[in-house]
């Protein structure tokens, strides 16, 4: 292993200005070890060259005294549903395995702006459909803290990179959990942002109404430098309202007000089939919080056991509808191994190409979004779902009169084995259901880790939400929890 | 009761979701979606008669750009992406 693996976006900066190093020879050392160690773990789809470049012309820029933006030379790791222009974008589909982006998506132009580097292109469920990026159209990724278990998903490639020293941070996006879970499951740190906060220009959209880009990283600090860098209005992206964030607020929290938060935990989040380990982890986090001064109170959610069903009801419809768009024609440079050979008409060709090119899961919620969807289900499903969606809404906005933030665990269990889930869809889904209503409600919401975990075991993390745009409360709490440890 | 979803409604869905399915995997996506509607089943017990359903959309304002001439988008890169092209269009199988 290189001498940089410890490095965070904070050190690193630190380092660039000191000259401890330069930005190349960071670059190359993480690649160098991608090379050497990524063909087990799995974390990545791409590797770009390019990285070399971009970190030279950090130095470049350093060595001529200009302006550094706040990520300068920062390796950084990209969950492939994210555009980089003139790089592959997969988003793990086998019916995009040849798909070039031809635009930046919102966040990588703002990254590229703040001077960083993209290593690489992570793995993840294929269109971000799962949680144990084992739905991937290409290959596994293993968790770095037990190469038989997942890393958890969707961005499990994002987080066994970060989680493997294999990139200072990277970006995931989150629908249902996809930052927070395989957060919680590597040990890392994730923030998945209010709806509105960051631009999904050039994301691979799986259910617009929930999709948000956001940070995972090692410490709860570098999360926010990187949520500060992403974050406001985008004229591609009319949902990224560019809301006016206190930036100093972020970065360097008030103690004294993030120790009168009054912090709810919600009695619904500890149900049954809730893993002692998890338990014991976020009881453990709790009396740390109490320690420093934070009042805590029993709150309650009332329909949080219908987010589940409400959520796989709204987001499969989302995503038979932006599916759509891939017919094996508009993205594709080379057809070969998937396309049909002679077909007859143009219906013919859109059939076998989607038949072959989708994997099960998104076969499945495809079709189950066209049935919700379909006239005579409805008034059943989408349109129960979505008022049910408004009573999980109403019960958050009655908590946050009552209290700042919530604390919950972020998952059930810790790690699963790799194979464990894959036959019943339905118990995979499960592995969600703390994480589904902040998406539903758009509200901001972390998960950090407990503690650091020690070898041979495996991580715990509990997650805090937030109030419409309070992300500073939750990384306050954070910042302040992590340096208790 | 009866799960709404059976073999012929199935077809029907992936027809008009434009996916080909093998017989084998029909027959365990068939499964798998009949018990995940019988877990929808639960929505049933909550009451929503009372819930508006505009309290499902949070307010809103409206963006709107300047009418202004716009550069038409860029299609050179797009167009290196058709899998099959003639003369700069894209060349598909015909329609009927």
């Amino acid at each position: 292993m290189h001498p940089f693996k410890e490095l965070t976006i904070a050190g690193f900066a630190e380092g660039l200005r000191e000259k401890e190093f330069s930005a190349l020879e960071v670059t190359l050392a993480y690649l160098e070890d991608i090379k050497k160690r990524d063909g087990t773990l799995g974390a990545y789809l791409s590797v770009r060259d390019e990285a070399v470049q971009e970190a030279g012309a950090a130095d470049l820029a350093l060595a001529r005294g200009e302006d550094l933006g706040i990520l300068s030379g920062t390796p950084l790791a990209i969950k492939d549903n994210i555009l980089i222009q003139g790089h592959t974008a997969t988003a793990a589909s086998k019916i995009l395995k040849d798909y070039v982006a031809s635009y930046d998506a919102g966040v990588i132009k703002k990254l590229k702006e703040a001077g960083a580097v993209f290593l690489g292109k992570t793995n993840l469920d294929e269109f971000a459909m799962g949680s144990s990026t084992e739905n991937s159209g290409f290959h596994l990724t293993r968790n770095p803290h037990d190469p038989e278990r997942v890393p958890g998903g969707s961005s499990g490639g994002s987080t066994a990179a970060v989680a493997a020293n294999l990139a200072v941070a990277a970006l995931g996006s989150d629908t249902g959990g996809s930052i927070r879970q395989p957060a919680a499951f590597c040990g890392v740190v994730g923030l998945k942002p209010t709806y509105g906060a960051v631009s999904r220009s050039g994301l691979i959209a799986m259910a617009s109404s929930l999709d948000q880009i956001g940070p995972i990283a090692k410490t709860v600090e570098d999360a926010a430098r990187l949520f500060l860098a992403v974050k406001g209005s985008d004229p591609l992206d009319n949902t990224s309202i560019g809301h006016k964030y206190d930036d100093k607020e972020i970065l360097s929290p008030d103690f004294e007000k993030i120790k009168n938060l009054t912090v709810g935990v919600p009695k619904e989040y500890f149900i049954g089939g809730l893993e002692k380990e998890v338990e014991d982890g976020v009881s453990a986090a709790i009396e740390k919080l109490k320690s420093i001064g934070v009042k805590f109170k029993s709150v309650s959610l009332p329909h949080t056991k219908y987010a589940l069903s409400t959520y796989y009801i709204i987001m499969p419809a989302e995503v038979s509808s932006n599916l759509a768009r891939f017919d094996g024609i508009r993205y594709a440079s080379g057809r070969s191994d998937v396309s049909y050979s002679h077909p007859k008409n143009l219906l013919d060709l859109y059939l076998a190409d989607r038949g072959r090119g989708f994997g099960p899961e998104a076969k499945r919620r495809i079709i189950l979004g066209t049935f919700v969807l379909s006239s005579g289900y409805y008034d059943a499903y989408y349109e129960k779902a979505r008022l049910v969606s408004a009573l999980i809404r109403k019960d958050f906005d009655e908590a946050f009169g009552d209290v700042d933030v919530l604390l919950t665990p972020v998952t059930p269990t810790r790690a699963f084995k790799i194979g464990e889930k894959t036959s019943d869809p339905l118990s995979m889904y499960l592995s969600d259901v703390f994480t589904i209503p902040a998406n539903l409600a758009g509200i901001p919401a972390i998960s950090i880790p407990v503690g650091k975990t020690t070898e041979g075991e495996l991580p715990v993390g509990f997650q805090l939400m937030g109030r419409h745009f309070r992300e500073a409360d939750i990384l306050g709490l954070g910042f302040y929890y992590e340096k208790l440890k | 009761m009866a799960s709404p979803i059976n073999k012929k409604v199935l077809q029907t869905l992936a027809e008009l979701a434009r996916l080909e399915l093998q017989e084998r995997e029909a027959g365990k996506l068939l499964q798998d979606l009949q018990k995940i509607l019988d877990h929808f089943g639960e929505l049933r017990e909550l009451d929503t008669d009372e819930v508006e359903a505009e309290l499902a959309i949070d307010e809103t304002r409206k963006i709107f750009r300047e009418d202004n001439e716009r550069k038409n988008t860029d299609l050179g890169q797009g167009k290196e992406s058709f899998p099959a092209k003639e003369d700069g269009f894209l060349s598909i199988p015909p329609v009927f």
